[in-house]
């Protein structure tokens, strides 16, 4: 009985720590940091290369689109920081001057890089009428 | 009608305290009367949740907009399915919906197993009546469906979310819920088993059937929403690891290894703790995974609204919940000692038990990654958040686990293989998974882990082809028929084993579906009409924009044009729906031309209505389809497990639901190419003018609607849908009948002269069926107040001391025959 103990509670800690050695690692380049603008512009250099899901709102008038193309260029503003943004593809209907939108990509010395797909304005939701 | 809507709801909560109360009291002090009595008030539940739906119900088809939660989720233009549907469109609903689908089940559950379980039923309605108790005080406090307006008037509703407006969600939510309440019948057995102490394996044998139907309405749900998300949403995909869609799939887990380890505790008597375990664990989830999603513990893209509240009373149920059941467990560990011992390795037992732990470890990461983001910020204060890339490293391989053990299980034997009968079971089905692993490797496959999945699948085939042949020859040998019909009588007999291979072998084509994602691809394009891009051996060519409006939407559509190896193959129309009152959220209407290859998928993602430019999303899905194919198999194998005295009900309604999408399914893949080679339209496109027409007076618009186009090639199109140029000849004309002062019915008058019949009309709006679906209501509070009855009429009754002597006897004749049917269960038991 005592040596089933001892197995069973060995086999647990092997896997248990394989396991968490496996999720760990997976999670340091799995996660994005979810960050306000105001939280990345104050020590942008730190954040420079990180994974990054930003939250803030698209500046008024700030969207400009090259001709034929989908390159878009936007400032999104929260609480009084700006930060600019690039970003080549569909965005949703939802993104207009003004939308609140969180944006996934990486933040360069030159602003901030969305990835592809990488932009989602507030969805509504879709079960609760839009209020 | 609300009021007495409220009322039905706080009548339901006092029966069910009673219910609860009786039972448990009466089990106590075996007091025959009191349980019978607390009985009766449970199924007076069930009458009163009947009632409560079809006064809901009724509120939505006759636009009681007075209710707030009618007039947030339903409106007048809404067609009439889409009004019911909307019964669950919202949350208060919903929990309606659960309560009443909770209330008809437990009592047919406890009303087919009334004699064969006699000491479990008093806890069983206990535990049933408490759980319908919470959510009925839910509503009652906090989430009243019947709520209305104080003062407010409304004349028109807010109507059901568009996107909510499709064929698949229609039937999406009941399936869940339908997975999601089943599990709560096991588990108020499970609860039933442990309080008692009866805790042989009788309680499994009644809610295997329930499980069973649980968990394939669970995957039907799962399967309608990957397919709403595919069709509806126009992303390009069908599963993106949202919280929401995470939600459902963790019960589907537990209650899948649920399903395969009760054979265990059926064969050898092990795993007691763990299957009573499993069954409160999935009951859990399925409460989790409703609070996960509506108390915005967890954000998500679909904003659900926050709800301190909610989450508190949910949070305490759960906590309630789980101390009290696993009390029970610890308390009850003594009797669920098992009977044997793993007595090795290579074993069908221990197979059994890797794929629980598996599909155990599969719920908890599943439900650890959607928490990250709430965990983390508990404990680090930074919000950090993981997407579908790190769900899909972790789940790919689990799966791929998942996928292996699919295919050893049945090979090995149960206690302890020999090395002789492994080397006979697992020689074919390795051959085929090397053959095939050969073949992807010569191709040169570059996804490994899609290479990986097609070689498993093919050791999974080969393993069930091999169980089918190898049983049908054992039998042939036997009865001397030739293999088919061997094969008939062999599934026929043992139909729980082979059906659940039909099963293993839909989970096989799912996949094949889903490794095929591997080799998606996806490109975003800005395009003038004219232009051309090319995308995998396909060419796309953009032709232009049109806009249309049928009343209830105006729709933008693309005209989009499929080439492939220089040969048109065929016309394709994404489009933008704008619903009226809903303009901010415009839905995707997605073009998908289906392949048993490979989808080809385009979504209008924006369009510059002065350019005449649109920016397309083009999509290639290989294989996207045996995802489907695949579920309609497991819907058979479903079907072939429980074949046998499934009470009449389900067998009734399932056999449809799994034979038509099966058929739907089937047709869908034999008759694409004749779908495909449907004419080309013959009428000429003419070119709209960047300016939009519209209608100047609404009943203008009521007659663009109400005349056919008369060009002879449109196919009878409404004026108003822009179709062609004699159309727009039409509505000039409309428009000066109108200026010279004529009413709607000189000018039908006019155009019925014109044309000599009544051919210019479009069809008046079948009367019929609307007319039965305002029956509807009544026709659910007749059932309602006639079950009343009959329950009042039935208890009513004198006691059978009092009656006549033949009175007497037939009762004793019942009673005796009641009990030689449970003796005889039980004696069959023994065998």
């Amino acid at each position: 009985m005592k040596q089933r103990a001892i197995k069973i509670a060995l086999t647990t800690l092997v896997l248990v720590g394989a396991f968490s050695g496996l999720l760990y690692s997976t999670l340091r380049d799995g996660t994005e940091y979810y960050k306000h603008v105001e939280e990345v512009s104050g020590e942008p250099s730190r954040w420079y290369g990180k994974k990054l899901q930003l939250h803030g709102f698209v500046v008024d008038k700030s969207i400009l689109r090259r001709r034929d193309s989908l390159d878009y260029r936007f400032k999104i503003q929260s609480n009084g920081s700006v930060i600019d943004a690039r970003y080549t593809g569909v965005v949703p209907d939802t993104f207009k001057d003004g939308s609140e939108v969180v944006l996934k990509g990486t933040l360069g010395p030159d602003g901030f890089d969305v990835a592809p797909n990488g932009v989602m304005a507030k969805c509504p939701s879709k079960y609760e009428p839009g209020k | 009608m609300p009021s007495l809507g409220t009322f039905v709801l706080l009548a339901a909560f006092v029966m069910g305290a009673y219910a609860a109360a009786a039972s448990v009291v009466g089990a106590r002090r075996r007091s025959r009367r009191l349980i019978e009595s607390g009985l009766g008030a449970f199924y007076l539940v069930t009458a009163l949740m009947v009632l409560a739906s079809g006064i809901i119900v009724h509120a939505f088809v006759t636009n009681n907009y007075a209710i707030k939660y009618v007039q947030r989720y339903s409106d007048m233009a809404q067609p009439l399915a889409y009004k019911l549907a909307s019964y669950w469109g919202g949350l208060d609903g919903s929990i309606l919906f659960w309560v009443f689908l909770l209330s008809v089940f437990g009592a047919i559950a406890v009303h087919s197993n009334r004699e064969r379980q006699r000491e479990l039923i008093p806890y069983v309605v206990a535990t049933i009546a408490i759980v319908e108790m919470f959510f009925l005080f839910l509503m009652v406090i906090h989430n009243n469906p019947f709520e209305t307006y104080l003062t407010e008037t409304h004349a028109d509703g807010a109507g059901l979310n568009p996107l909510l407006q499709n064929f698949y969600v229609a039937f999406h939510p009941p399936a869940l819920y339908i997975g999601f309440v089943g599990m709560t019948i096991p588990f108020a057995f499970g609860m039933a088993a442990l309080i008692t102490g009866y805790l042989d394996d009788s309680w499994l044998r009644a809610v295997r059937r329930w499980t069973m139907i649980s968990w394939f309405a669970l995957s039907f749900g799962l399967v309608l929403g990957m397919l709403w998300a595919y069709e509806e949403l126009g992303w390009g995909g069908y599963w993106g690891w949202d919280p929401v869609e995470n939600a459902g799939l963790l019960p589907w887990f537990t209650a899948t290894a649920f399903l395969h380890s009760v054979m265990v505790q059926e064969r050898r008597g092990m795993l007691r703790v763990w299957n009573v375990s499993l069954v409160i664990v999935t009951f859990f989830l399925t409460i989790f995974g409703t609070f996960m999603t509506r108390s915005g513990v967890v954000q998500s893209v679909h904003a659900f609204g926050e709800d301190r509240e909610l989450a508190l009373m949910f949070t305490v149920f759960m906590v309630l919940m789980l101390g009290v059941s696993f009390g029970y467990v610890i308390h009850r560990l003594p009797l669920l000692k098992s009977r044997h011992e793993l007595d090795s390795w290579v074993s069908k037992e221990a197979a059994f038990l890797a794929n629980n732990w598996v599909l155990l470890f599969s719920a908890f990461f599943v439900l650890f990654a959607t928490m990250f983001p709430t965990i983390s910020e508990a404990l680090m204060n930074q919000r950090l958040t993981v997407g579908p890339p790190f769900f899909n490293k972790w789940m790919a391989p689990i799966g791929l686990i998942l996928l292996i053990l699919t295919g050893v299980g049945p090979l090995l034997a149960w206690r302890k293989s020999t090395v002789r009968n492994l080397r006979e079971q697992f020689l074919w089905p390795v051959v085929s998974a090397i053959v095939v692993g050969g073949a992807v490797v010569a191709l040169g496959v570059r996804v490994w882990s899609s290479g990986l999945c097609f070689a498993l699948s093919a050791f999974v085939f080969g393993t069930i082809a091999q169980e089918f042949w190898r049983g049908a020859r054992v039998r042939q040998g036997g009865t001397g028929t030739d293999v088919l019909t061997a094969l008939v009588g062999l599934v026929a007999r043992s139909r729980r084993r082979y059906g659940g291979y039909v099963i293993h072998l839909g989970i096989v084509l799912m996949f094949l579906g889903f490794a095929g994602e591997g080799f998606k691809t996806e490109e975003q394009v800005l395009m003038k009409p004219g232009q051309q891009t090319t995308l995998r051996g396909y060419t796309v060519r953009y032709d232009g924009i049109r806009i249309t409006d049928d009343g209830q939407k105006q729709m933008v559509t693309g005209h989009v044009t499929l080439f492939r190896d220089g040969k048109q193959v065929g016309a394709m129309e994404p489009g933008r729906h704008f619903f009226r009152k809903r303009e901010e959220e415009p839905t995707t209407e997605v073009a998908i031309r289906r392949g048993v290859a490979e989808d080809v998928y385009v979504v209008l993602a924006g369009y510059d209505m002065q350019t005449q430019s649109a920016t397309l999303m083009l999509v290639v899905n290989p294989l996207v389809n045996w995802i489907w194919f695949g579920f309609a198999v497991m819907a058979m194998g479903t079907g072939i497990a429980l074949l046998p005295e499934s009470t009449f009900a389900f067998a009734a309604a399932r056999a449809p639901a799994g034979t038509v999408t099966a058929t739907l399914l089937l047709l869908s893949l034999l008759l694409w190419p004749a779908a495909l080679a449907a004419a080309e339209p013959q009428h000429v496109e003419t070119p709209q003018s960047a300016a939009v027409e519209v209608a100047r007076t609404p009943v203008e618009k009521e007659l663009w609607r109400e005349l056919v186009c008369m060009c002879g090639t449109c196919g009878r199109k409404k004026i108003g849908d822009f179709c062609c140029g004699y159309a727009a000849q039409m509505r000039a004309e409309v428009r000066t009948l109108l200026d010279q002062g004529r009413t709607k019915d000189q000018i039908f008058a006019y155009y019925i002269e014109k044309y000599g019949s009544q051919e210019p009309l479009a069809a008046p709006i079948d009367e019929g069926f609307n007319r039965l679906a305002w029956l509807l209501p009544y026709v659910f509070g007749a059932a309602g107040l006639g079950l009343i009855v009959t329950m009042a009429m039935r208890w009513s009754r004198k006691p059978a001391s009092a009656a006549a002597d033949d009175g007497a006897t037939e009762a004793r004749v019942e009673a005796d025959q009641s009990l030689s049917t449970r003796l005889d269960d039980e004696l069959r038991d023994l065998d």
